[in-house]
């Protein structure tokens, strides 16, 4: 199966290369659309069905916390998975992130192999335990 | 001897620019104390009793290479917003890395800001306590932390 992603990221540059990522690691990508901050990535899903979320925390306009909100709030896309590319090191804003409904993060920098092994095992793939689970998420 | 600040920056520095730029640099002197960059990026730290400036400063060849490298592309397919979006990415994850080492609580992590270093712009980076690097023997640019208080 192949899944539609929305990536979410004020950097044009973040953006291809979590999208190239996504190619190399195998990823079974089907359509990929692109929002640079939470108000566009909201209007883009009102009108397309994705599988797959992957947003930054820090953004303008509307910010990974502010999107997650709103997500969840007008019940949009119903539980598809948001999983946050950050450089947040802030333990207790990603815990506040996770509560809100987020199904793990991943620091930059961060390795291919740690992008797959995240979302074979969010998006259910049975191989996700053989490519390891060093990253950080939790599960709620 | 390394202060604790050239440490932990080295630290993330390496492991920013061999994670995700696939460049290594060595530290050091790498070149006369007077030497000229191209770009500055910084990002601030920010808590109630202040701000941590880190600062950046790095050539244009040095930035078109490590560009190129994280977007997958030629050197020569690199244009000047590309090399400030990614020194913004760059800024922004050594920022994040340092947080995260230093582990200060009530600490957030501001938005990035990229220039050009020309004639007619201000560098307003302090240059006496600076981390030098070099990529290839090379001198490609500096990085320093600020204490600015509230």
């Amino acid at each position: 199966m192949a899944y539609n992603v929305l990536i979410v990221d004020d950097s044009k540059s973040m953006r291809k290369v979590i999208l190239k990522t996504l190619q190399l690691s195998g990823f079974s990508l089907g359509e990929c659309l692109e929002a640079s901050n939470g108000r566009e990535a909201l209007e883009i899903l009102e009108g397309k069905w994705i599988d797959l979320i992957l947003a930054d925390v820090h953004m303008p306009v509307m910010d990974g916390m502010g999107f997650i909100v709103s997500l969840r709030d007008k019940d949009i896309c119903g539980d598809t998975p948001v999983v946050f590319v950050t450089t947040e090191a802030n333990e207790e804003r990603l815990n506040q992130l996770m509560k809100l409904g987020a199904s793990g993060y991943i620091r930059k920098p961060f390795r291919p192999e740690e992008i797959r092994a995240l979302l074979s095992r969010i998006m259910g793939e049975t191989d996700a335990f053989r490519m390891g689970t060093s990253v950080e998420t939790r599960d709620f | 001897m390394l202060l604790e600040w050239e440490q932990v920056l080295k630290h993330v520095i390496s492991d920013v620019l061999e994670t995700m730029f696939f460049s290594m640099v060595d530290f050091g002197e790498c070149g006369p104390e007077d030497q000229c960059f191209d770009y500055g990026s910084e990002i601030h730290l920010l808590s109630h009793a202040g701000c941590t400036a880190i600062s950046l400063r790095v050539s244009e060849e040095f930035a078109r290479m490590i560009t190129a490298n994280f977007l997958g592309v030629e050197e020569n397919q690199v244009n000047d917003d590309d090399m400030k979006d990614s020194l913004k990415e760059l800024a922004n994850m050594i920022g994040g890395g340092y947080h995260a080492r230093v582990k200060e609580a009530g600490w957030r992590l501001g938005i990035p800001e990229v220039w050009k270093i020309g004639p007619e712009s201000m560098d307003s980076t302090q240059r006496d306590a600076e981390l030098d690097f070099a990529f290839l023997g090379e001198p490609a640019g500096s990085a320093t932390v600020n204490y600015l208080p509230a």
